[in-house]
C-alpha cells in the first residue's frame, strides 16, 4: 500500500517538477534565447541554405561555448551571452523552399508559436523581401546576413538590418580596382558584363553597368542569360566580336564553369576576367576549372587567414563539421549571425524594440569581425554603410587577396591566364 | 562570316539531338494520341544513368549510351502496361494528367535523391574541341549530333522498312485494322512507348557528355519536344527530324542575334504560332 | 443537400474564433485561397474537361497588374484588379481561340507553352519588376490598400470571395452552360453532333475560370505584398491547382474545397515536419497521387466516397466519359 502511495505521489510531483524550471516567469539565467533562422533547405538552393546553416550554428557554437583563443570577437570569450547571465542562443530553423510565400508562413511560425526574439535570413532576395514584410508588422528585428537586393533596406522599414555589401558596394569595389589597374599601366577600358537573368545577375549586373559607365568606362556590351542553361557559345561569340578588355561575370556555379570551358572551346581570352563571387567561389569551380580558369579575379570578403588566427580558427570549427571551407556567402551569414548575437547581448533582454534599439546603435570595428568589413555601423536604412569587399584572384587551386592594397597578400597576375601557365 | 557558320553548326547538331528524342513522342502521339509529358524527364533519366555508369561502373559512351537505353526501354514499356493502357480506356482529364502526375514524380524523386545541385560527367569521358575550317566544334557535342542523326535515321528505317515497323504503324494508322489482319495492338503500343523511351534515354545519354545533369532539365526540354512535334507534324518521325535540326538552329540564331535570354521565347512564341496557323505542322497527317 | 452547406458556411464563418493563434489563421486564409485557384481552374479543367496546365498565366496577370499600378502610379492595389482580369481575359482568348478548335491536348500543350513565354518574358522585363518582382504597399496607407498585420480579415475577404464563386459555379453547373459543358467533356464530336456549339462554350469557360483565377492572383498579391516571376508565372502554380482539384474530384462543387482543406494544411505540416525534406517530398506526393488518382479514381476523393459510402444510390454516371472513337 505505501508503494502505492509513494509511486502515486512521484507520479503527481513528477511533471510539477519538470515544469517548474520553464513555469518562471520571464528570462532565467538557464532559459535560451531562441533565434529564428530561414533558409533554403531544400530545394534550388538548397545547398547553399545548408552551408550557410551550418555557418550560423558554428557562430552559435563560438557564442555559446568558450572560446578564448579569440578574444577580439564579441563573446567569443566566454559561454552564451554575459548580460544576459550567461543564457545561449538556441537556432530555430525554417526551410522556406524558395517560396515568398513559405517564407511568410514560416517567419510567422516562428515569432508565433516558437517566440522567436529575432530572426535571420533568408538568402534569396524576394523571400526577404515577402518575410521582412511580416517581421515588420510584427516589430521582431531581422538581420539579413546576405540577400544583395538593394530594395530590402530602401523601404523604410525599421526592424530590418543588413550587414553584407550589397551591389553598389561591390560595383564601387571593382571601380576601385580597375583604376588601380589603369594607375599600374595595364590599359582597361572597355567592360562587358555577363550577368544571368534572375534577380541576383540583374540588380548586381546592372549595378555594375552604371558604376561604370559614370567612372569613365565603356560598357561594350551587357549580355544577361538564362542561368543553368547548358550552351553558352553565343553569348561567348558575342564577346569575340566587342572585345572587351574587361570581361565581369555575375553568374552561378553551373554557368561560371560553363563560360570557362566555352572560352576554351572557341578559344577566347581576354585581359581579365572577373567573377562576382557565387559560381566563382564555389569549391567545385576550382575544381572543375581551375585549370583553365588560371588568373581569374574574384571578389570575397572572407579569407582563412594564418593559422593562429580567429578566421582560421573559425574555418577549422566549420570544416570538422561539413568538411569543407567556408565560402563567402556562407561567412557572411555567419556575421550576420554573430552581430545579431552581440546586439542581443548589448540590449541585456530579450524585449524586441531592445535589440533593435542595440542594432542600431551597434558600432564594431574591423577587428572584432570575422569578415573582411570596414566595421559594422548602420545607417537609417538599416544597411550596413561600412560593409565592404577583397579583391581575389585564383592562383593555383587557391584565391589570393590582391586589393585593396593594405589587405594584399599578392600582385595582381596580369593578363588573364586561362589554361596556360 | 565564321561567326555565323559556328552558330549554325552549333545549332544544327543540338538540333540533331532534339530530333531523336523529339521522334519518339511523335511516334507515341501518332499511334495513341497521348501526349507525354514525361518525356523530357525521360531524357533526364538517361543523363543521369550516363553519370552513375560513369561513377560506379567507369563505363565510356557507348556502354552507358546502350545502358540507358536498356533501362528506359523497360521502364517506357513498364510505364504503358502499369498505367497507360489502363488511363486511355478513362476520362480525358485522366489521360492528360497521368503522364504529368508522372513527370512530377520522376523529376523529383530526382530531385530527392541527387538533390538540385548539376552534375556534370568528368571531362575524360569525352573531351577536347576539333577545328573544322573557322569553326571550333566541341567533341562531345559532334559526337552526340551525328550519333543522334544517325539513330533517328534508323529508327525512320525501323519503321518504314522491317516488318515490325509496319506492324506499329499499322496500328498508328487504324488500330481495328490492324487487330484485324492478327496484330496486337497492346503490345506494339507497348513496343512504340518502350522505343520511344529508348530514344529519349539515348538522347539522355549522348547529351550528358556536354549537358548541365538536373533533375530539372526535362521540364524545357520537353517543351522543346512538344514544339519540334508540332512543327513537324505529330505522328511523323522524318517530320521531326526535320522540325528539329530547324529548332535547333531558330534556337541558336537568335540567342546569338537577339539575345540569349530571348531563345526560349522566340521557339515557344514560334510554338504558338504554329498552332494558329497550322496545327497539323509540316508534315503531320491530322489536326 | 442545402443544409449541408449552410452548415459548411457557418463553420467556415467561425473557424477564426475558435482556432486562434496568428499562424492558424494565416493558414486558414491560406487554405481558402488554394480553393479559390482550384475551383476556378476546375470550371475549365473539371466541368468542360480542357486540361489547362498554364493556369498561372491567369493568376500571374492577377498578382501582377495590381502590383504593377501601386509600383508605378502609387495606386491602392485594389483598383488594379479589374485591369488584370480583364487582361487575364485577353490572354485566354489569345490562347483559346485557336487551340480549342483542336482536340484538348493542343490546348493542353498550348497553355504549358504561353504560361513559360511569359514568364521569360515578365522576366526579362524591367518595367514588370524583371526578375526581381513588384512589390506592394509594406505598411497600409490607408484601409484599402487591404494591407492587414492579422490574416483574419484576409480570411474573411477570401471566403466571401469563394463564396461568390461557387455560388457562381453552382448556377453555372444546373443551367444550360452546364449540361453543354458536360457533353463536350463527355466527347466533343458527339457534342457537336448533337448541336452544342462547343468552341463557343469552351471559350465561355476559359474566360470564366480565366477571371476568377486573376482574382485568386490579385489576392494572392494583396496578402503576401510581393510577386515575382516563379510565385507568379512558375508552373508550380499551375500544379497546385491541377492537383488540389484532382484530388477532391474535378467536375464536383466541393472537390476543390476538400482538396485544399486536405492538402494546404498538409503540405505546411510536412514542411515544418521535415524542414530540409521539403520541396522534393512534396512534389514527389504530389506526383504519386495524381498517378494513384488517375489510375484507380479519377474522379477524386469525392467520387471515392460516394463509392464507398453512397453505393447504392442510384445517379448518373457522372465522371466517366464516352470512350474515344
Amino acid at each position: 500500500m505505501r508503494r502505492v502511495l509513494v509511486f502515486l505521489a512521484v507520479l503527481v510531483m513528477a511533471p510539477g517538477m519538470m515544469l517548474g524550471p520553464a513555469a518562471r516567469d520571464g528570462v532565467s539565467a538557464q532559459a535560451p534565447v531562441k533565434v529564428g533562422v530561414l533558409l533554403p533547405l531544400s530545394g534550388n538552393a538548397g545547398a547553399a541554405g545548408q552551408a550557410s546553416k551550418a555557418a550560423i550554428e558554428v557562430g552559435a557554437q563560438v557564442v555559446n561555448e568558450a572560446h578564448p583563443e579569440m578574444p577580439a570577437l564579441p563573446l567569443a570569450a566566454g559561454a552564451g551571452l554575459p548580460r544576459l547571465g550567461g543564457a545561449r542562443i538556441q537556432l530555430v530553423f525554417a526551410d522556406h523552399q524558395g517560396n515568398p510565400s513559405i517564407g511568410q508562413s514560416e517567419a510567422l511560425r516562428l515569432i508565433t508559436q516558437e517566440h522567436v526574439v529575432a530572426l535571420q535570413g533568408a538568402y534569396q532576395s524576394s523571400v526577404t523581401f515577402a518575410a521582412t514584410t511580416v517581421a515588420e508588422r510584427n516589430e521582431i528585428p531581422w538581420m539579413v546576413g546576405d540577400s544583395s537586393s538593394p530594395k530590402i533596406t530602401g523601404r523604410g522599414f525599421k526592424w530590418v538590418f543588413r550587414t553584407t555589401p550589397i551591389g553598389p558596394d561591390f560595383a564601387a569595389a571593382y571601380a576601385g580596382f580597375l583604376a588601380d589597374v589603369n594607375k599600374m599601366g595595364h590599359p582597361v577600358k572597355t567592360v562587358a558584363i555577363v550577368n544571368e537573368n534572375t534577380e541576383y545577375g540583374t540588380s548586381v549586373g546592372g549595378g555594375i553597368h552604371e558604376r561604370m559607365t559614370k567612372d569613365g568606362y565603356q560598357v561594350v556590351a551587357q549580355i544577361p542569360y538564362n542561368a543553368n542553361g547548358t550552351d553558352v557559345s553565343a553569348e561567348v561569340l558575342q564577346l569575340k566580336e566587342k572585345n572587351p578588355d574587361v570581361v565581369i561575370f555575375v553568374s552561378y556555379t553551373s554557368d561560371s564553369i560553363l563560360y570557362m570551358k566555352t572560352f576554351k572551346t572557341l578559344s577566347y581570352q581576354p585581359k581579365m576576367v572577373i567573377g562576382d563571387d557565387s559560381g566563382f567561389s564555389d569549391p567545385s569551380f576550382v575544381q572543375s576549372v581551375g585549370t583553365i580558369a588560371q588568373g581569374a579575379i574574384n571578389r570575397s570578403a572572407w579569407s582563412i587567414g594564418r593559422p593562429g588566427s580567429a578566421t582560421y580558427r573559425i574555418n577549422e570549427m566549420y570544416k570538422a563539421k561539413t568538411g569543407r571551407d567556408l565560402d563567402d556567402t556562407s561567412g557572411r551569414n555567419m556575421q550576420g549571425f554573430l552581430v545579431l548575437a552581440d546586439a542581443v547581448n548589448r540590449a541585456g533582454s530579450t524585449a524586441p524594440e531592445a535589440i533593435r534599439k542595440a542594432l542600431a546603435e551597434t558600432n564594431l570595428a574591423p577587428r572584432q569581425l570575422m569578415m573582411g568589413y570596414k566595421g559594422v555601423r548602420f545607417d537609417a536604412t538599416g544597411q550596413n554603410i561600412l560593409a565592404s569587399t577583397y579583391i581575389t584572384q585564383l592562383v593555383g587551386r587557391d584565391y589570393v587577396t590582391i586589393w585593396p592594397a593594405s589587405a594584399a597578400q599578392h600582385a595582381l597576375d596580369w593578363p588573364f591566364k586561362g589554361s596556360q601557365q | 562570316m565564321a561567326t555565323a557558320a559556328q552558330v549554325l553548326a552549333g545549332g544544327l547538331l543540338v538540333g540533331a539531338v532534339y530530333a531523336l528524342f523529339s521522334s519518339g513522342l511523335t511516334l507515341i502521339w501518332g499511334m495513341m494520341n497521348v501526349i507525354n509529358f514525361a518525356h523530357g524527364d525521360f531524357v533526364m533519366a538517361g543523363m543521369y544513368i550516363a553519370f552513375l555508369a560513369v561513377a560506379w561502373l567507369h563505363a565510356g559512351p557507348l556502354a552507358f549510351s546502350l545502358l540507358a537505353a536498356a533501362l528506359l526501354f523497360g521502364f517506357g514499356t513498364a510505364v504503358y502496361y502499369g498505367l497507360i493502357r489502363r488511363v486511355m480506356r478513362g476520362p480525358t482529364l485522366a489521360q492528360l494528367l497521368s503522364t504529368f502526375g508522372l513527370a512530377l514524380l520522376v523529376r523529383y524523386t530526382a530531385f530527392w535523391i541527387f538533390s538540385a545541385n548539376f552534375v556534370t560527367l568528368p571531362g575524360s569521358v569525352l573531351g577536347g574541341t576539333v577545328k573544322l575550317g573557322p569553326i571550333f566544334i566541341g567533341i562531345p557535342q559532334l559526337v552526340a549530333g551525328v550519333a543522334a542523326l544517325a539513330l533517328t535515321l534508323g529508327l525512320h528505317a525501323l519503321l518504314t522498312r522491317t516488318a515490325l515497323g509496319s506492324q506499329i504503324l499499322a496500328v498508328a494508322e487504324d488500330r481495328q485494322a490492324a487487330m484485324l489482319m492478327g496484330i496486337n495492338p497492346d503490345r506494339m503500343q507497348a513496343l512504340a512507348w518502350g522505343m520511344a523511351s529508348a530514344a529519349a534515354g539515348i538522347a539522355g545519354a549522348l547529351i550528358a557528355t556536354f549537358y548541365y545533369i538536373s533533375p530539372t532539365v526535362g521540364e524545357s526540354l520537353a517543351l522543346i519536344a512538344f514544339v519540334v512535334v508540332a512543327f513537324g507534324g505529330f505522328g511523323s518521325v522524318p517530320g521531326a527530324m526535320v522540325a528539329g535540326l530547324l529548332i535547333g538552329l531558330i534556337e541558336a540564331t537568335s540567342a546569338f542575334y537577339i539575345g540569349p535570354v530571348y531563345q526560349d521565347v522566340v521557339v515557344y512564341a514560334l510554338f504558338v504560332g504554329v498552332l494558329w496557323v497550322r496545327p497539323q505542322g509540316l508534315m503531320g497527317q491530322r489536326a | 443537400m442545402r443544409w449541408r452547406w449552410v452548415l459548411l458556411l457557418a463553420a467556415l464563418l467561425l473557424a477564426p474564433l475558435v482556432l486562434r493563434g496568428a499562424f492558424y489563421e494565416r493558414t486558414m486564409a491560406l487554405v481558402l485561397l488554394a480553393a479559390i485557384s482550384a475551383c476556378a481552374w476546375n470550371i475549365l479543367g473539371g466541368y468542360a474537361g480542357q486540361v489547362s496546365f498554364g493556369h498561372a498565366i491567369f493568376f500571374g496577370a492577377g498578382a501582377y497588374v495590381p502590383l504593377l499600378l501601386y509600383s508605378r502610379w502609387q495606386s491602392a492595389p485594389l483598383l488594379g484588379v479589374p485591369a488584370g482580369v480583364a487582361v487575364s481575359l485577353g490572354i485566354a482568348l489569345l490562347i483559346g481561340i485557336p487551340t480549342f478548335r483542336l482536340q484538348g491536348h493542343y490546348f493542353s500543350m498550348a497553355t504549358i507553352a504561353v504560361a513559360e513565354l511569359l514568364r521569360i518574358l515578365v522576366s526579362n522585363w524591367p518595367f514588370l519588376g524583371a526578375a526581381v518582382g513588384l512589390q506592394g504597399p509594406a505598411g497600409g496607407r490607408t484601409v484599402w490598400d487591404l494591407s492587414f498585420r492579422s490574416s483574419v480579415p484576409y480570411y474573411y475577404i477570401f471566403l466571401f470571395v469563394l463564396a461568390v464563386l461557387l455560388a457562381a459555379t453552382a448556377w453555372m453547373e444546373r443551367s444550360r452552360m452546364g449540361y453543354y459543358l458536360r457533353a463536350i467533356r463527355a466527347g466533343e464530336r458527339a457534342a457537336r453532333s448533337l448541336g452544342v456549339p462547343v468552341r463557343r462554350y469552351k471559350l465561355y469557360a476559359l474566360m470564366l475560370s480565366a477571371a476568377f483565377t486573376a482574382v485568386a492572383g490579385s489576392l494572392y498579391a494583396l496578402m503576401i505584398g510581393f510577386i515575382d516571376p516563379d510565385s507568379g508565372l512558375g508552373i508550380l502554380v499551375s500544379v497546385q491547382m491541377v492537383i488540389v482539384a484532382a484530388l477532391g474530384g474535378a467536375g464536383t462543387l466541393s472537390g476543390p474545397l476538400l482538396g485544399a482543406a486536405i492538402l494546404v494544411p498538409l503540405q505546411t505540416e510536412a514542411n515544418a515536419l521535415f524542414g530540409g525534406g521539403g520541396t522534393g517530398l512534396t512534389y514527389i506526393f504530389y506526383g504519386g497521387i495524381i498517378l494513384v488518382l488517375c489510375r484507380f479514381e479519377p474522379g477524386g476523393l469525392l467520387e471515392l466516397w460516394r463509392r464507398v459510402l453512397a453505393p447504392r444510390t442510384l445517379r448518373p454516371e457522372r465522371s466517366r466519359s464516352a470512350h474515344p472513337a
